[in-house]
């Protein structure tokens, strides 16, 4: 490997945001539908109001991006390395929630968090 | 919103089945990215030109194929167990996608990222784990 790990885990950390805010749109498009899907009629036309927002286009677009990046990310280091990392988007995620759902965060949820930080710590270290 | 079904042979053969998905989607990315390893991006047209050439590879279509299929798997599993269930199968991936990177890629994994690894492994169960116990508080 050419490039430095701080380069990487810098590209890993804008993919992983990208895609962290492409959830976050999609969840709130998702939201502010009915979601009461019993058959399959009301299943399609969930779909069809699902597409008529601008939030989930707006996902969409950060997708691609995430998936650029990340496609970026592959070109220049290992598989192994870039997809341990890449667990981080559980952590992204997490303050997401916690800050624009306010959702509610459990101590276990904390536990896993830094358990993830510290193995994401040692894969870096090597 | 709960329910609370037993993993059963069928669901836990989906669950895998999950894994074996994110795994080929995986290799196929790194198959797309393999051939621009040396393209080095300073401009907006650099990068462009990075994506089109990636647009352009079979393997990125294969790629976007399994995570398309993932989705609807994943949809589907969902709706039938509870999300801190189906998370513990579904992150073999952590283990099976550094397995492919020694296969194909011939990537060498020293001990101590295994160790990583495995704390990672463990952070993502415990965060599954909790989104079912505060499922069941409220």
């Amino acid at each position: 490997m050419e490039v430095g790990i701080l380069f990487i885990v810098s590209l890993i950390v804008c993919t992983d945001i990208f895609d962290t805010v492409s959830q976050l749109s999609m969840k709130l498009a998702i939201n502010q539908l009915d979601a009461q899907v019993n058959s399959w009629k009301k299943a399609i036309a969930f779909l069809f109001n699902l597409l008529r927002m601008p939030r989930l286009w707006l996902s969409f677009i950060f997708s691609a991006a995430s998936l650029s990046v990340w496609l970026f990310v592959l070109s220049k280091a290992d598989l192994s390395l870039a997809y341990s990392i890449d667990s981080m988007r559980y952590i992204f995620i997490t303050i997401a929630s916690l800050i624009i759902l306010r959702e509610r965060i459990g101590v276990m949820r904390w536990i896993g968090i830094v358990s993830i930080v510290f193995g994401i710590m040692l894969v870096t270290r090597v | 919103m709960r329910k609370n079904r037993p993993l059963t042979f069928i669901l836990f053969v989906l669950i895998v089945s999950t894994d074996v998905l994110e795994t080929v989607a995986q290799f196929c990315f790194k198959k797309t990215a393999l051939l621009q390893h040396s393209v080095t991006i300073t401009s907006i047209s650099d990068a462009l030109r990075f994506i089109s050439v990636a647009v352009a590879n079979p393997f990125l279509w294969l790629a976007l194929l399994a995570v398309a299929v993932l989705f609807c798997l994943w949809v589907t599993i969902l709706s039938k167990i509870d999300l801190s269930v189906a998370i513990p199968v579904a992150s073999f991936s952590y283990i099976t996608i550094p397995l492919v990177s020694i296969i194909f890629f011939g990537e060498k994994i020293p001990f101590l990222r295994w160790i990583g690894i495995g704390f990672i492994l463990l952070g993502v169960i415990l965060v599954s784990l909790s989104s079912h116990r505060q499922g069941k508080e409220t």
